[in-house]
Order: structure tokens, then C-alpha cells, then sequence
């Protein structure tokens, strides 16, 4: 059983004593609450500047179309109107140069904000500035626009047809170029791929064309596989286009002051904006000031702010005056960003106990004009992982469509490829009649489970650590799993009743960040961080681990977050479950390196050795006892010190940015200050079991989600609340994946129809299931010196797939083809007897 | 096609204090007038910028429109009253307890707060192309782009469709239609009385408006006779989201049920069509015949009969069939 | 193919529009004041004319404040009144963020005109709090039970609990996720959310009982 839940679950550790300290583990109120729940707490839009002016966006009526002219006369001659910008005025994409001096050229085709060629409907054309937003909105249907129409296509497998549009002019899909033997294949380009018709032939039975991939991987003999199967089943999938929708929009402020850059936004990544504002606007780094204190949520959008930035920093240059560009909800639908559509046939050999023999996975993602999205290469490192097929190939293709551009979302990837094999698994459980839990537990992965594609010597990477069937059997046991399954099913008038579990997992953290902490004389310990904050309480809840280590209490540890120019140091974004893995590591290397100068200091001051010395109660103390002092006094000495001590000298290795605000730093207390260069034998990788139980009204196709449980395997337990909010949020979700979220386009058209929250529909809170649980094992992660992992990620497929076995588990195999699974295509199904809404026909 | 759609425009705005000082605005301006009510609908039209009054005629101070009061047993409602009161209200609850119910799943908590049973059955229609711009018939132009090979036509009509194909978004109006109710209306020319049957109008008749308000007209009360109060009734919306969304289908009945056989009764479903669906030829194929599971089987394929569902919208067929079931037997329970 | 994109006919600006916020975070001093004009014709005479400059009741103050015929009590709040802690998710009426109380009913305020709230009790988030600084019991419990992340959903979700708990200020735990149910998160933290407001349901009930 899981140690951490938020029922009254008894208590049971495991092998491992999991970390529980006076702070790590343990509740408490993150230092912002107070600001948030009075409304003091400043987002992105409640920033004012005098003189401030407001930016609105013209956008393409259009979904591909080249400008031949613009006529802004009418528009510019409005009182009250003071500029436009266009694509010709931004600095475009600057090259990259690495800490090691290495060149990485920019992509001349990527998204730089605004275009001359837009690609898709409602993509931003010129920006205006007006003195208010009502001036700047009249101004902008002012001005005329003339476009030369281009084709367009909004759907993947249209433009794999043969003679099928492209959505591109140079092609439709991302590839490298062959290389010729022994040389290295070039850099990703913009290639045409286009399928033969002996491809389609089975297109209109809804089974997903395979025709030649731009990228493929195997391991394993996967023939033999299929050939050693007691069943093998051929299944077609298809997940939803899905906007990111973090309920605050994009919004920016921009303006200069004595020669530098001020943006205020909302980003993932407070320090990390930086570097990537110095991209886009082509400028030094030290010129760029980022204020992002809270951020309205992101889930993959706001990684390193956004790049429309460099819309208002452009125009409050050429106004001479800050610029606002309050992003509407359309303009989230349009610019930001969105998880694509993947699309996956999966051929998948068992034998007899459900064991996986073999995988065949081939994916077709809707890459929208610009970057390749990796989500269709990442479903199958995913899927690798999570069922640790003995053989597999995998196939895939990103293809570019006329529809906004996609970005990361929470577990990128990994949630479709998982929920592409999810059903498949249950199907399969089903037909050798063997129990739900015990078919995820027979192919889960354990310890250094290995993954992905063979390296070129032919080893596979391999997890840091894994506990996926403890994390099923906990969860089964919290659910009552058998006995509720043996009702699965059960009729009861016009209600049926499902039960479904599902597994999950994604990267669970990354490393090599710095942590940068100073004690100063007055006894507090000044702790600094570049993560941006979501609420994940990431910012706060890392830094426990420090004060813990140090014996600090939590009263007088003081957090700085939010602002560039407030001395932070190079961290990890949050998002993509890295966080809490990169962060605790930071902060226990900082922690490390003050606890070692706080015993030099002591040593040195009361006699004796370093060892000689520990540190803890807020002082450093002789081991056995004798001559101590605080670490008011130690922090008093580091200045008297200064060297290494107090950041006058700093260490080598630690990223540029943290080395500068460690000298602004510098004299003004005791500094720990190091980079995370603990070893690490093999990767981080979160795991999730989740449990649902769903009952359907067949008159009517709705359902309603009764119960849920998701236990995790995500190491360390630093923050419960917190924890136990990132599980059950990103498990709903992953529920709004099954429940009703998606775009939809029209074909013909190339327009969105489902622009606004009643059209594609976000989970409300009645959608949530009526009783929610989640556990988390504790067990520590043993490659990392915190034992902690990332949780952001993994909920959202086990969330999905375990309403979705539910409703399968409920009403049989035949109901649906794709998700969202909508009642509708419950209703029809049912009534056809077979799935109706086929899999193949994007955006319906 | 204009693309900004974002920020309303500005308008001149009146808000005055009686029904009459309101007619007489609206007569003053004619079609350059907008008549405000709760405004739930209305925003989305201005902030898109699709429709641009001249002139925005807010009804929120209007003294006398708003409340229920006790009419010959029935009740009469004044169209500014808003959707939270009917769920509350306790002459409502009792009398005509499916109008309470049909107000207390509309949209949300706010929107009822906000929204009025005025706006509410005089909204427009949510067709996404319709309310995306195009300009498609609706808008007065001559083509529907919800009725092509190529269109998402998951939640439009599947009956009574001519050239449009768009829906009529109401969870009040088919409640109002079942129990009979008179819209009273104020116009320059003095009051008229129109059926809530007669009062909402399909393509056939004004492909422009959902309604026979005409400009100038003011929707000010609407009566509910007491034929139908106390009687039993069945009511219900199915829709994706259990907050905000506008019903797939929903359907309203009342019905006098004696000794287990059915002696009157009113079938009325929305978002099949441009206007409340009403069953006559089932009400009367069910009068005087037992409320049982062979009636409702029946009844509900007898009410579909002449559907002709789009591309996406096939499911609406057995989802008010099996309404249609339901409300003459009920919810099966085990 | 080519096609123009015509302009529409549109009000020319007479002046310009006021704007008046707080000044945050190493910005500039000082506020512009903008105004612009809606339509100069002259309808005093006619009935039900409104004037520009309006009186609003905000937080138990008297603030005088110059407001555009068609402009939203989420604008007037957050561009004239500074008062910031009303957001807005989607300017729709479909998200919550910018939900306060008018004479203690939860309305969207991107919905509502302002002029329409003339004579009426506005409430908004900082209103919430004593002046002395004391946390409403709904705040208090939230921040005990840590109950939202990004909270940008959290002052529309507080003033739609306040506004539901003086209509039933005992629920259950599905009677105040109705009640509650026009507030949309999406950090998906409803669970949490609910059982902090749960609590903050009960401290209100001790605090009015004390």
C-alpha cells in the first residue's frame, strides 16, 4: 500500500525507509498563497506602465495564403493609432551558440510570430499599437490586406494521398536527407512524402494506411514474435488535436528602459525566457530583465515564455513606449500551441498469460506548418518502455498541415502512443479471458527496465529505477479491483458499469542545474530560483530539501523566485516532469556545498578538522560536543572569509547566468553555489497505475465517471498536497482526453469551428469524477540524492485509458475507435452494433 | 470575410425604465437598435463583432419586468426575470416544476444569475459556421456551409430543415411549448399574445430570425395557464459537458397519467430543429393508451419518423427516440 | 486568386479612453488618462440616456470613474479601479476567472455592462480580506489546504463560493460542486479545490456562529 494518499489508508513502508524529514514530506502553505488568495499576486496582465500603449494582432482569414499587400494608410492616419509591425520588422530566428562555443543554426522556417506566408487560419499577419485596445481593434479592420490564396490541408492523411495538397510549399512532412554510407545525415529538412494508393486500400475499412515512414527503429525479432503468439490483434487508433488552454492567455508587456529589454510574461521557465528572448530579438542576454512571478498555468505552452514576446518588445521600441499585447482567448487558440493528433496502428502478438511477444507500432501525427513535433517518435519510446515488448518496430510520420502549431503538452507524446495501446491491451485481456491488472503487471516494466530505440552499439537505454507492479498491486488493493471487476458490466435498467485501470509513465527528470543559496549574518538562509511558478509549488517545495539538509526551520528561509533582475540562477523549467528530479538535485548540491564551507569555517575559527564538524539546529557543531557556532555568526566569518566563501571566487563549471547573479551576490553572507553534477546510472522515469469506474446510460450514450484512484511511483514524496494536486489534476486532464476535448476543423474550408471552451470543451468540475484518491509509493529513486522524481506527465494517459477501458469493460469492444468518446459515438455504436465514428477522418 | 473578432465596438447605449420608455427607443431607431436583456447572448455577437448596433437598448433597469406572480392558477413571468429565480421560485416549483428544472440546467450558476427566461428563448442559434461569420443564409447570404459533404454537422437538425440546418439552443422553450405558455409582446401598435408554439419560427418562415419579434417589438412577460400545473412531467437534457453546454437534445412533457393510462399529454424536444420540436401526432397516437413500455416503443418510433439526419448528427435519431420513451415511461431502473 | 479585405465602417474616436492602473514592478511612474468618446451626437433629451461618468460601490467604496457605453465591469475593475485580482480567462462567460459578487449574487463581470451595476454592491476578491489584513475563512482554509496551483482561476472560484455559501452555507460536498460548477480550472485540480472550499465552507459556519 502506498504510504501517501489522501484517504485514511493505513501506513506500510516498503524495503527502502522512504525520506521523511521535518520538511521534506511534510504540508505546509507555499509562501505565495497569501498573495494569491487576496489577489496581490501579479500575473502577466495586471502589469501597468505609464504611457502604456495596447497591441492587437490582424490575422489570416485564411488557412494558407501568401500577402501580396498591405495597406495600413487608412489605419495609421487614426488618431490614437502609433505603429504596426510586420514579419519584415522582427530580427527572425538568430543563430545559437552553446556554452561550448558551438554553432546551432536557427531554423530560417520556424515560427518567428508573425508571417508574410501564413499557414494557417488565424495566423498573426502585423500587430498594431494603439493608445487603447478599442482604437487598436477599429484600426485593424482598417487595414486592407491582399492575399494570393495557396492550397491547403488540414488533415494528414489527405496530404499523404497521392497528388494531396501540401501545407507547405516546400513539402509536407520533416525528414534528414539520405547519407551516402559512412557520413552523417544532414539536418532536418522540409521533404514531400506522398503514399501510393495500394497503401489507402484498406483506408475505407477505417484501418490506418501505412505507407513509407521518414523514420523507423526495431530491436527484437518481431516476425518471430507474431509467429509465437496465441493472438494477435490489429487495431487502428486515433487521439485529439488538443490546445494547451492554461487559463491565463499569452499575454505580454514589453518596454525599454536604459537600453534593456523589460518583459513581463508568463513563463514555465523565469531565467530560461531569457536566452530565448535573446534569440528571438537577436540581443545580448544581459540586456533582457524577465518579470514572471506567477504564471497562469502552462502545461507545456509557456516553456520559455513564448514567441510572440518579441511582438510588444518590437513595437514599444518603435513607439518609444511599453506595449501590452493582452492575448484573447482566441489568440490562445490560435498561438498557443497544442498536443497533435497521433494517429497509430498497432499489431500487437500475446501468448497465452498476455504476454507480449511482439509490437508492430506504426504513428502518423498532425504536425501543424512549422517545427517538427517529436510526439510521434516519442509514442513509441513511451510504449516501449511501458510494455516492455521482447521485440518491436516502429514506424512514424509528422505530417505538416494548415492548422496552428504544435507544442509540447503534458507527456508530450507518451499520452498517445499509451493511449493507442491502452484499449488494445484491455481487448486483448479480454479475449484470453485474463484479469485487467494482471495483463498490465504480466508486460510492466521493473528496476532498470531498458526502453526506446538501440543506440548505435545496440544497447538500449534503461531506467533508473521502476516499481510499476507495485504501484498496480497497491492500487488494486485501494480499489477493491476484483471484486468490482467481477460486477464490471452488470446491467441496471438503462445503466451499465465499467471498471478500467491503465499504466502510464514519462521521463521523470532531467539534471545538471545549478542551485544558488546565501546565509546570511541576520541567521536566514536566502535561497534563489529561476524555475517559473506554476502552483506546482516547485519553487518553494525544492527548496525544503536544503533547509532540511541544513537544519534551518522553514520561518526563516527566505525564497526569491520571479525576476531576472532579482540574481537567479540557471534552473530547470517546470514542466515536463523534470522538475522536482533537477530541482531537489540543485538545491542538495548547494546545500552540499555551504555545509562543507560552514565546516571549513568552524574548523578554522574553533580548531579541530572540517569532519570534525556537523551541521544542523542553525549551527555548526563539534560532533560529540564542545565549541559551536550559529550560522548567523559562520555567514559573519564567510564575508571576513570572502574567496569561495562568500561568492567571491565561484566555481567553474556552473552556467554563466548563475555566475553572474552569484557575483552580484558575492560579500553578502555565506554562499553555497554548485552545479548538480551528481552521476546518475540511467534515466528518470515517473509511473502511474490508474483505477476508474464508470457507469453509462445506453438511452442516452452519456456517462459519468464514479470513482478514480492513481498511485504513483514517483520516488520521494517532498510535497503531499502538492502531489497528491499534480496526480489528480493531470489525471483529469488526461479525462478530458476521453471525455470530450478536441478541434475540429473543417475539411473543406481549412477553418476551426471549435474555437471556443463549449466547442471543445475543457472538463469542468462536474466532469470530475464524483470520488477522487491518489497514493504515491515513497520509495526513493536510488540514482539521485534526494530519491525524488517528476509527476506531471504520467497521469495523463493512466487518466484517459482508465476511463476508456471503463467504458470498454462496460459495453464491449465495439463502441469506439478514437477518443474523445463522446456519447454519440456510444450511442450510434451501440446501435449499430459496431463502431461508427471511424478512426481515419480527421477532426470530426 | 472580416477576421478581427475581438473587442467590442462602441455603441450608444440606453437604459431606460419602463417597457413603454423602451418600445419607444426601439421604434426611434429602428433596426439600428439591439434590445439587451441578461446580454449572455448578445456579448458574443458585439465582442465578435458580427453584429454592430448602432444603438444598444439595455432592458436591466426596467422597473415591472422582472418577478412571477399568481395568474387564474397559472402564473405570469416578466421576461427579465432571471433563469436562477425561476429554479427558486416557489410558485414555479410548485406549479410547473419542469420550468424550474429546464432553467436549473442551463449554461451555469452565472449565466442563470445573469441570464433572463426573455433571452433565454429569444437566443440565437449555435451553429459554428453561422456564429463563426460565414455568410451562410442566416446570416443573409445564400448557402449553408453546416449541409456540405465536408461539414461538422454533429449538432445540428435533423428535422424541419430548409436550406438551414441550424438548431435552436433553448432549454426553457421546450418546457414553455409543453406547458402551453403565451408570450406577450409590446410593440409601438399596443400589446399581442402569440402561443410559445407560434412564437418560435423555423427557415421556412424567417430564415433570419428564430422568433416573430419583429424590430420595435419587445418580448415583455410570458403567461403559463394552468392546464398543466401539478400535472406530472418528465424533463430532460442531454448534452457533452454537465456545465456551460447547449443541449445535443432535450425534451419536455407533461403529461395526466390515471390508472396507468395516459389521458393528456404534451412532447416537445429541442436542438432537433430550428425551433421546439412538438410531438402532436404522438401526443394524440398516446392519448388513452396505457403508459407502458409497448406505448413508448411506439411513441418514440413514431416520433422520428421523416428525421433525415446530416453526415455527424445520425445519433440524434435514437437519442429522441429513446427520450421520447422515457417520457411517457420513465428511467428504466433495474 | 486574390481577395481584398475590406474595411467595415466604423465609429471614428473622438477622444481617446481612460486608463488608469497600478503601477507594478519597476514600471514607469505615473498614469496616462485616456478618454475617448463613443458618439458625440447628442441623446440627452431622449429617455434612458446614460452619462459617462458613473458612481460604482466597489469593495464598500464610493468610486467615481469614467466608463465607456459598452465597456464591461471586468474592464472597469481591472484598467480604471486597479483592482487586478479579478482576471480574465476568456472574456466569454465560459471560464469563471472574472466572477464577483453584485448585491452578493456571483455574476461575470467580462458579462455585464457596467452601467448596468449602478446603485449596486460590487465585491471583488480584495475586498474579501478585514482591512486589518484578517483572511475571509474561504481564504484561510485555502491556504491551509494549499487548494489551487496556478490560481489564476482562484478569485473567480473564491467569490463564486462566497456568493453560494450565503445561499446554502451548509453543503455537501456535490451541493457546492454545482454550486461552484461556472468556475473552470485548468491545472485540473477540482478535487483539491473542492475539499479546500469544503473547508472553507465550515470555517465560515465558525465564524458566523462565534
Amino acid at each position: 500500500m502506498p504510504e501517501f494518499t489522501n484517504g485514511n489508508i493505513p501506513v506500510v513502508t516498503g524495503d527502502t525507509p522512504p525520506v521523511r524529514g521535518k520538511l521534506v514530506g511534510q504540508d505546509y502553505a507555499t509562501p505565495d498563497m497569501v498573495a494569491k488568495v487576496t489577489g496581490k499576486s501579479k500575473y502577466s496582465e495586471d502589469f501597468r506602465a505609464d504611457g502604456m500603449l495596447f497591441a492587437k494582432l490582424l490575422l489570416s482569414p485564411y488557412p494558407h495564403a501568401r500577402i501580396v499587400n498591405i495597406d495600413a494608410s487608412e489605419a495609421l492616419a487614426m488618431p490614437g493609432v502609433k505603429c504596426i509591425v510586420t514579419k519584415d520588422e522582427l530580427p527572425g530566428a538568430a543563430d545559437y551558440i552553446t556554452d561550448l562555443g558551438e554553432k546551432i543554426e536557427a531554423d530560417k522556417r520556424s515560427d518567428v510570430g508573425l508571417a508574410m506566408e501564413p499557414m494557417y487560419q488565424g495566423e498573426p499577419i502585423l500587430a498594431l499599437a494603439a493608445v487603447d485596445e478599442l482604437t487598436a481593434a477599429d484600426a485593424i479592420e482598417k487595414i486592407r490586406v491582399t492575399y494570393e490564396r495557396l492550397p491547403f490541408v488540414v488533415d494528414p492523411f489527405v496530404s499523404l494521398r497521392p497528388g494531396g495538397p501540401n501545407a507547405r510549399t516546400d513539402g509536407n512532412t520533416w525528414a534528414r536527407p539520405e547519407a551516402a554510407p559512412g557520413e552523417e545525415p544532414g539536418p532536418l529538412d522540409v521533404v514531400e512524402v506522398k503514399w501510393t494508393e495500394e497503401d489507402f486500400k484498406e483506408y475505407a475499412e477505417g484501418k490506418m494506411p501505412m505507407g513509407k515512414p521518414t523514420d523507423e527503429w526495431s530491436f527484437g525479432d518481431v516476425e518471430e514474435g507474431f509467429k509465437n503468439a496465441a493472438l494477435v490483434l490489429d487495431e487502428t487508433f486515433a487521439t485529439p488535436n488538443t490546445s494547451h488552454q492554461a487559463l491565463e492567455p499569452r499575454t505580454c508587456m514589453a518596454y525599454w528602459q536604459g537600453g534593456k529589454l523589460f518583459v513581463h510574461v508568463g513563463s514555465q521557465s523565469t531565467i530560461q525566457t531569457v536566452p530565448a528572448v535573446a534569440r528571438w530579438m537577436n540581443m545580448s542576454e544581459d540586456d533582457i530583465v524577465v518579470i514572471s512571478e506567477y504564471t497562469g498555468g502552462g502545461f507545456g505552452a509557456k516553456i520559455r515564455g513564448t514567441v510572440q514576446i518579441v511582438i510588444p518588445a518590437i513595437l514599444a521600441r518603435k513607439c518609444n513606449a511599453p506595449v501590452m499585447l493582452r492575448a484573447s482567448r482566441e489568440d490562445e487558440h490560435n498561438i498557443g500551441g497544442a498536443r497533435p493528433s497521433v494517429t497509430g496502428r498497432v499489431k500487437c502478438g500475446f501468448d497465452k498469460d498476455g504476454r507480449i511477444t511482439a509490437l508492430d507500432m506504426y504513428t502518423v501525427a498532425d504536425n501543424g506548418p512549422y517545427a517538427r513535433n517529436g510526439d510521434y517518435s516519442n509514442a513509441a519510446t513511451m510504449v516501449s518502455l511501458l510494455y516492455q515488448p521482447p521485440a518491436m518496430r516502429w514506424r512514424g510520420i509528422t505530417v505538416l498541415t494548415n492548422t496552428p502549431p504544435r507544442t509540447a503538452q503534458s507527456q508530450p507524446g507518451g499520452m498517445q502512443g499509451i493511449t493507442l495501446m491502452e484499449p488494445l491491451l484491455a481487448k486483448a485481456a479480454r479475449q484470453l479471458n485474463i484479469d485487467q491488472v494482471e495483463i498490465h503487471k504480466i508486460n510492466a516494466p521493473e528496476g532498470k527496465a531498458r526502453f526506446g530505440p538501440p543506440s548505435g552499439a545496440g544497447a538500449q537505454a534503461y531506467t533508473t529505477s521502476c516499481f510499476m507492479k507495485e504501484a498496480l498491486d497497491s492500487g488494486a488493493a485501494m480499489f477493491n479491483w476484483k471484486e468490482r471487476a467481477a460486477a464490471s458490466g452488470t446491467r441496471n435498467g438503462s445503466k451499465v458499469r465499467g471498471v478500467g485501470v491503465a499504466s502510464s509513465t514519462f521521463v521523470g527528470g532531467s539534471r545538471g542545474f545549478d542551485g544558488l543559496l546565501v546565509i546570511k549574518p541576520d541567521g536566514k538562509l536566502y535561497i534563489q530560483t529561476g524555475v517559473g511558478n506554476l502552483g506546482t509549488g516547485n519553487y518553494s517545495d525544492s527548496q525544503r530539501v536544503a533547509a532540511e539538509m541544513m537544519g534551518v526551520p522553514w520561518e526563516k528561509v527566505v525564497v526569491t523566485w520571479g525576476g531576472t533582475n532579482k540574481n537567479l540562477p540557471w534552473s530547470c523549467a517546470s514542466g515536463g516532469s523534470q522538475t522536482t528530479h533537477a530541482t531537489t538535485r540543485a538545491a542538495h548540491a548547494a546545500a552540499t556545498d555551504a555545509i562543507a564551507k560552514l565546516r571549513e569555517i568552524a574548523a578554522r575559527a574553533l580548531g579541530g578538522r572540517p569532519a570534525d564538524y556537523l551541521v544542523g539546529g542553525e549551527r555548526v557543531y563539534r560532533r560529540g560536543g564542545g565549541a559551536s557556532m550559529s550560522l548567523a555568526q559562520a555567514a559573519q566569518r564567510a564575508i571576513a572569509m570572502g574567496g569561495r566563501y562568500d561568492g567571491h571566487e565561484l566555481p567553474e563549471d556552473i552556467n554563466k547566468i548563475t555566475a553572474t547573479s552569484a557575483k552580484n551576490m558575492a560579500g553578502q553572507g555565506l554562499m553555497g553555489v554548485a552545479r548538480d553534477n551528481y552521476d546518475q546510472d540511467g534515466r528518470a522515469f515517473s509511473f502511474v497505475a490508474a483505477f476508474a469506474e464508470v457507469e453509462i446510460d445506453v438511452e442516452t450514450g452519456s456517462y459519468q465517471i464514479l470513482d478514480f484512484l492513481a498511485v504513483a511511483d514517483v520516488g520521494t514524496v517532498i510535497h503531499p498536497s502538492a502531489l497528491g494536486g499534480q496526480i489528480l489534476g493531470r489525471s483529469m486532464l488526461g479525462i478530458g482526453h476521453a471525455l470530450g476535448q478536441k478541434w475540429v476543423y473543417d475539411q473543406h474550408l481549412g477553418i476551426p469551428l471549435a474555437k471556443r471552451f463549449y466547442q471543445n470543451r475543457p472538463p469542468t468540475i462536474l466532469d470530475a469524477p464524483v470520488k477522487m484518491q491518489w497514493g504515491a509509493l515513497n520509495i526513493p529513486d536510488p540514482e539521485t540524492p534526494v530519491g525524488a522524481r517528476g509527476i506531471g506527465e504520467p497521469p495523463v494517459a493512466s487518466g484517459c485509458c482508465a476511463i476508456l477501458n471503463a467504458i470498454s469493460d462496460a459495453l464491449g469492444d465495439e463502441i469506439f475507435r478514437r477518443a474523445p468518446v463522446s456519447l454519440d459515438m456510444i450511442l450510434t455504436s451501440l446501435e449499430a452494433g459496431k463502431p461508427v465514428t471511424e478512426p481515419m477522418t480527421a477532426h470530426v | 470575410m472580416a477576421v478581427f473578432r475581438d473587442v467590442m465596438p462602441a455603441f450608444e447605449l440606453f437604459q431606460p425604465t419602463s417597457a413603454s420608455d423602451a418600445v419607444t427607443l426601439l421604434a426611434e431607431h429602428g433596426s439600428d437598435a439591439w434590445v439587451m436583456a441578461g446580454g449572455q447572448d448578445s456579448f458574443d455577437w458585439l465582442k465578435d463583432r458580427i453584429k454592430r448596433p448602432k444603438v444598444v437598448v439595455d432592458l436591466s433597469q426596467v422597473s415591472g419586468m422582472s418577478g412571477v406572480r399568481d395568474l387564474d392558477g397559472g402564473v405570469e413571468i416578466g421576461a427579465m426575470t432571471t433563469l436562477t429565480t425561476l429554479v427558486g421560485d416557489p410558485l414555479i416549483r410548485e406549479r410547473f416544476p419542469i420550468l424550474s428544472e429546464a432553467a436549473g440546467v442551463v449554461a451555469s450558476p452565472q449565466i442563470r444569475n445573469q441570464g433572463t427566461i426573455g433571452g433565454n428563448i429569444s437566443q440565437d442559434t449555435r451553429c459554428w459556421y453561422y456564429r463563426g461569420g460565414m455568410p451562410c443564409y442566416r446570416a443573409g447570404g445564400n448557402v449553408c456551409y453546416a449541409d456540405t459533404p465536408t461539414a461538422i454537422n454533429r449538432e445540428h437538425a435533423i428535422l424541419g430543415a430548409d436550406r438551414c440546418v441550424a438548431v435552436s439552443p433553448s432549454d426553457t422553450a421546450p418546457a414553455l411549448v409543453a406547458l402551453d405558455a403565451k408570450i406577450v409582446i409590446q410593440g409601438p401598435s399596443g400589446e399581442r399574445v402569440v402561443d410559445a408554439e407560434d412564437y418560435f419560427i423555423g427557415p421556412g418562415i424567417d430564415i433570419t430570425r428564430m422568433h416573430v419579434l419583429k424590430p420595435g417589438e419587445l418580448l415583455v412577460a410570458i403567461r403559463i395557464p394552468a392546464t398543466w400545473a401539478g400535472t406530472d412531467y418528465y424533463f430532460e437534457k442531454v448534452r457533452d459537458r454537465p456545465v456551460w453546454d447547449f443541449p445535443l437534445v432535450n425534451i419536455a412533457a407533461v403529461k395526466v397519467v390515471n390508472g396507468g393510462t395516459i389521458e393528456r399529454i404534451r412532447i416537445v424536444l429541442n436542438g432537433v430543429a430550428a425551433h421546439p420540436w412538438r410531438l402532436a401526432q404522438v401526443e394524440n397516437a398516446v392519448t388513452g393508451k396505457p403508459a407502458d413500455e409497448s406505448t413508448a416503443a411506439m411513441a418514440g418510433e413514431m416520433s422520428i419518423e421523416g428525421a433525415f439526419p446530416l453526415r455527424h448528427n445520425g445519433y440524434k435519431v435514437p437519442l429522441m427516440r429513446n427520450l421520447v420513451k422515457r417520457a411517457i415511461r420513465g428511467v428504466q431502473e433495474a | 486568386m486574390s481577395d481584398e479585405h475590406d474595411p467595415q465602417s466604423k465609429y471614428v474616436p473622438t477622444r481617446r479612453d481612460l486608463i488608469k492602473g497600478v503601477i507594478a514592478a519597476g514600471a514607469v511612474s505615473s498614469t496616462g488618462y485616456l478618454f475617448r468618446g463613443s458618439i458625440t451626437r447628442a441623446f440627452a433629451a431622449a429617455p434612458g440616456s446614460v452619462e459617462r461618468m458613473l458612481t460604482l460601490d466597489v469593495n464598500g467604496q464610493q468610486r467615481r470613474v469614467d466608463v465607456m457605453k459598452q465597456e464591461t465591469l471586468a474592464m472597469t475593475l481591472r484598467y480604471k479601479l486597479g483592482l487586478t485580482g479579478t482576471k480574465l480567462g476568456c472574456d466569454r462567460a465560459e471560464c469563471g476567472a472574472c466572477s464577483v459578487l453584485i448585491d452578493d449574487v456571483p455574476h461575470y463581470s467580462c458579462s455585464v455592462l457596467t452601467h448596468s451595476t449602478r446603485g449596486k454592491k460590487i465585491q471583488t476578491v480584495e475586498g474579501l480580506a478585514s482591512p486589518d489584513g484578517t483572511l475571509h475563512p474561504v481564504q484561510q482554509a485555502v491556504v491551509e489546504q494549499q487548494g489551487f496551483q496556478c490560481a489564476f482561476c482562484m478569485s473567480g472560484f473564491l467569490m463564486a463560493t462566497v456568493g453560494f455559501l450565503k445561499t446554502n452555507p451548509n453543503p455537501t460536498r456535490q451541493e457546492l460542486a454545482h454550486g461552484i460548477s461556472g468556475n473552470l480550472c485548468r491545472c485540473q485540480d477540482y478535487d483539491k479545490i473542492l475539499t479546500s472550499l469544503m473547508r472553507g465552507a465550515e470555517l465560515s459556519r465558525e465564524v458566523n456562529n462565534a
